[in-house]
């Protein structure tokens, strides 16, 4: 008994302490965790023999472990889902440019850093959903209308812990300044169906429900909720519309937000780390994205899946996606002032 | 003479080495209270001024609930099933600790899945009873309905204490119960109760703990709390300083709470007479037992079977997207760390505990109550400190990264889950008189001696009840490994977590039944081991 339990123990032991090193690699530290990356890292190995090593984890995690690494940092690649936080880590010095010509012709101009730090792989519009049977769309128009008196206890989101909220309100800052932002945000607060709670899919199941009329939502998991192996949830998903908002002629369109990767500074593989980008921002690599999931694909010359499709074209917010970043502390502290939960 | 000076010296050693441990253990936490000192500006008076007041009544508010809950579910079934034979108690004696294998986070996930206007209660009620669904088409993401999940998931702790406490309590209370006239119900609160107190407290505790430490399910629910404030500082308004000043305000209230307990338990010191004679079972009058099934198939239904039978159907639902090859990769995966961690942690809660009962010094009472700590926190405060910790060191010696290592991996679980497997041992060793050791001294035995031929075999069953209490937890375990984890590595944990954030629970299904599978597996063990030490005669 004492003896398998040894050989057992040290079995384990050992097995922890042998991990397979090979020199052809290049290694993620990841916040996106959706089953389509997977595919895609099988897929590159495939074609490249590069073997693609993943952490992944919520973003500031990614960054303080980033951080403290320092020059022995094994990462190659930050992949986040959010262009705020590839500014942070940019502006901390973690990150290094990227100069590639396939990349560059890859991906759409409208989505690219400015400083070059960062590049898209995918976007994703914060929206709109409505109920087809109590809102009319022609009531609809801009973010900033959803605080109109008439939609008095009918809006529906979720809470300010979450990023997309912080970049949507980033955004709002950005473009209509701190001031304006507060007025915004109080007055979403009054129009609010319920306290701020649960996730996208269920802002868009309490619009089926009636407690609220209308969600802020992102376009992704509306898509998600369409593609439901649960017939209620489909119906919830057939008892909304989409609209994008800001799309009238002197309006800057709807807010979006990328998801991108920065080189890291101390990128111990940094001609794979530059292959990898290349491949998912090629067609083939895009054409990945979008059939495995419902995002936007950067690359101009792909088009998105069916259901994303069927919504339309719409007009993109053309603000630099770093103000994101830069403006998300002000955007915590409206939020905590003016009681946005 | 000669011999007395060997024991001295080798006790020395012990003690010494003991010290080391305590420091390996203590030191990130340590580097977390030097970060504390490094903190350039705090955003911690702004936080008092907006949110801070919010959350922790928001804390206080749903420990509350859960406490109550808890309290409700453990207690009154561990009574009957302590005292009374009745048809389906053994059924109910073993699956009362189950819901202990569901992670709370899953729970309330599954739960809020379960009472959403398109989940089955409410489409059934649509379908069938088309006139009183409206009547049940409320929001049910409330910190009330939070607390009683989170109540559901972690009732099990005072479960388990109460029921080896009542079954423990002799007969000889009974009687004296008896010759006082009490009534049944005056004997459960003035005689059970009181002599109860300091187990049903200790699980207590451990719910308490637990509650302070949950993320998800509360960011889930909307509910902001304490641990909420902590990773609003750190991750969105990006100031670690701030984080570490609340995590270390956590670390002095949960502190205050221990000894708290402890200044309670001190106060009713009792020894579960070893000698009087263990009650008998009695039968249960007819009219009382639709109570006592509804008080007992409460929590085992709603806290295990409503639960799983939903996770099961999520399963069939998905069953073609399945990737088997991945989950038995991550089956072993999570076996393996939770093995590996959970017997570290005995290894080195029994050396601290022993060297404490021979020793008998001051200092090692005082080390074995602070390696406790690491429970105090929350899991990512304790990952946060063991990078500081790790990378302070790297700058010293720059040839080596050890994050991401699996080694860092498991002594973060050791310093967070020390506590849960110190418990048990503890109380166990806490039985035995001192008079062993003297006896064992007297005849001449090492301390090594004395650990294998007295402390080992006599606390077997502790042992064995450390290792799955803390396997399990292990096995739940999600914010360590997620930001101390190495390339390319999942957990059955983590897999769950990252489907369902991303709202696709389904998928998520087959691992959280992983989880539950294998916990359940284990809680069976320790069921057994508990019925052996409280060997409750039947008839």
């Amino acid at each position: 008994m004492k003896k398998i339990f040894y050989s057992i123990l040290t079995c384990l032991l050992i097995s922890c302490g042998s991990e397979k090193k090979s020199n052809n690699e290049v290694n993620l530290y990841s916040q996106r965790h959706y089953s389509v990356d997977k595919l895609q890292y099988e897929n590159f190995e495939k074609l490249t023999g590069i073997k693609v090593n993943v952490i992944k984890a919520n973003a500031d995690e990614l960054i303080e472990r980033l951080k403290n690494e320092g020059e022995n940092s094994p990462a190659d690649l930050f992949v986040t889902v959010d262009a705020g936080k590839l500014y942070k880590a940019a502006d901390m010095g973690l990150l290094q440019k990227i100069s590639s010509n396939v990349i560059n012709s890859n991906v759409s101009e409208k989505l690219k850093d400015v400083n070059g730090f960062w590049i898209p792989i995918t976007y994703r519009a914060r929206i709109l959903v409505y109920s087809n049977e109590r809102v009319s769309e022609d009531d609809l128009s801009t973010y900033e209308d959803l605080t109109n008196e008439k939609w008095r206890g009918k809006i529906l989101v979720r809470s300010s812990s979450n990023a997309y909220n912080q970049a949507l309100m980033s955004s709002i800052v950005a473009n209509n300044g701190a001031e304006k932002s507060i007025e915004w945000s109080k007055g979403l607060v009054q129009n609010f169906a319920r306290d701020p709670k649960g996730s996208d899919r269920d802002q868009v199941k309490a619009i089926a429900a009636g407690q609220g009329d209308i969600a802020i939502v992102n376009s992704y998991y509306i898509g998600l909720l369409l593609n439901s192996e649960k017939e209620e949830e489909l119906n919830a998903g057939k008892a909304v519309k989409v609209f994008f908002p800001n799309q009238g002629e002197n309006q800057r369109g709807s807010h979006i937000n990328i998801s991108g990767i920065g080189l890291a500074k101390n990128s111990p593989n940094k001609e794979n780390a530059i292959k990898l980008m290349e491949y998912l921002t090629s067609k083939a690599g895009q054409e990945t994205y979008v059939n495995n999931s419902y995002e936007y694909p950067a690359n101009p010359n792909v088009s998105p899946s069916e259901i994303v499709k069927s919504w339309g074209e719409f007009k993109i917010d053309p603000l630099d996606l770093n103000m994101l970043g830069q403006f998300r502390e002000q955007a915590i502290r409206i939020f905590d002032e003016t009681g946005w939960k | 003479m000669e011999i007395k000076r060997i024991f001295k010296l080798e006790n020395k050693s012990w003690v010494l080495g003991s010290v080391i441990v305590a420091i390996l253990v203590l030191l990130p936490i340590l580097f977390l209270i030097r970060g504390l000192l490094k903190i350039e500006e705090s955003d911690l008076i702004y936080l008092l001024n907006t949110i801070l007041l919010e959350y922790t009544l928001n804390t206080f508010y749903l420990i509350f609930i859960t406490s109550l809950f808890s309290l409700f579910f453990g207690i009154i079934p561990a009574w009957y099933i302590s005292k009374y034979r009745f048809y389906g108690r053994s059924f109910f004696d073993i699956t009362l600790y189950l819901p202990l294998a569901i992670p709370s986070y899953i729970m309330a996930f599954t739960y809020s899945d379960i009472l959403s206007f398109t989940g089955p209660m409410q489409s059934f009620l649509r379908t069938h009873f088309n006139e009183i669904s409206n009547i049940f088409n409320l929001d049910y993401l409330q910190i009330e309905v939070l607390g009683i999940i989170l109540a559901l998931a972690l009732y099990p702790y005072i479960y388990s204490a109460s029921r080896i406490s009542f079954s423990l309590i002799g007969v000889n209370y009974i009687n004296l119960s008896k010759n006082l006239g009490l009534s049944k119900l005056k004997s459960f609160y003035k005689i059970f109760i009181p002599l109860s107190k300091p187990a049903i407290l200790s699980g207590l505790f451990l719910v308490i703990m637990e509650v302070l430490n949950e993320y998800g399910a509360v960011k889930y629910f909307g509910v902001n709390t304490y641990t909420s404030g902590i990773f609003r500082a750190w991750f969105s308004m990006n100031n670690i300083g701030t984080a570490i000043q609340l995590s270390i305000i956590l670390l002095i209230v949960v502190l205050s709470l221990f000894y708290l307990e402890k200044l309670m338990n001190a106060k009713s010191k009792f020894n579960y007479s070893v000698n009087s004679k263990r009650q008998n079972l009695r039968d249960l009058k007819k009219k009382k037992l639709l109570l006592v099934y509804s008080v007992c198939s409460i929590p085992v239904f709603f806290g295990f079977f409503i639960p799983l039978g939903f996770i099961i159907n999520n399963v069939i639902l998905t069953y073609f997207e399945i990737d088997f090859n991945q989950l038995y990769e991550l089956v072993f995966n999570s076996i393996k760390v939770s093995t590996i961690a959970s017997i570290l942690i005995i290894i080195i809660a029994l050396l601290f505990l022993f060297i404490e009962k021979i020793s008998k010094n001051k200092i090692n009472h005082v080390i074995s109550q602070l390696i406790s700590l690491g429970y105090a926190l929350p899991g990512a405060v304790i990952g946060l400190s063991l990078i500081l910790m790790v990378t302070s060191f790297n700058k010293m010696f720059t040839s080596l990264s050890i994050i991401g290592s699996f080694y860092l991996l498991i002594y973060a679980y050791v310093i967070r889950f020390l506590a849960v497997g110190k418990s048990p041992i503890k109380s166990s060793l806490d039985k035995h008189p001192d008079s062993y050791t003297d006896t064992a001294k007297n005849l001449g035995l090492s301390p090594m001696m004395q650990l294998k031929k007295i402390y080992l075999p006599i606390n077997k069953f502790a042992l064995i009840t450390a290792f799955i209490v803390t396997f399990i937890d292990l096995m739940k375990e999600l914010p360590i490994t997620l930001i101390l984890r190495p390339f390319n590595f999942d957990t059955l944990g983590t897999q769950t977590y990252e489907y369902a954030i991303e709202e696709m629970i389904p998928l998520s299904s087959i691992y959280s039944l992983s989880i539950i599978i294998i916990s359940s597996v284990m809680l069976l063990f320790l069921k057994n081991i508990i019925n052996k030490q409280i060997n409750v005669p039947r008839g």
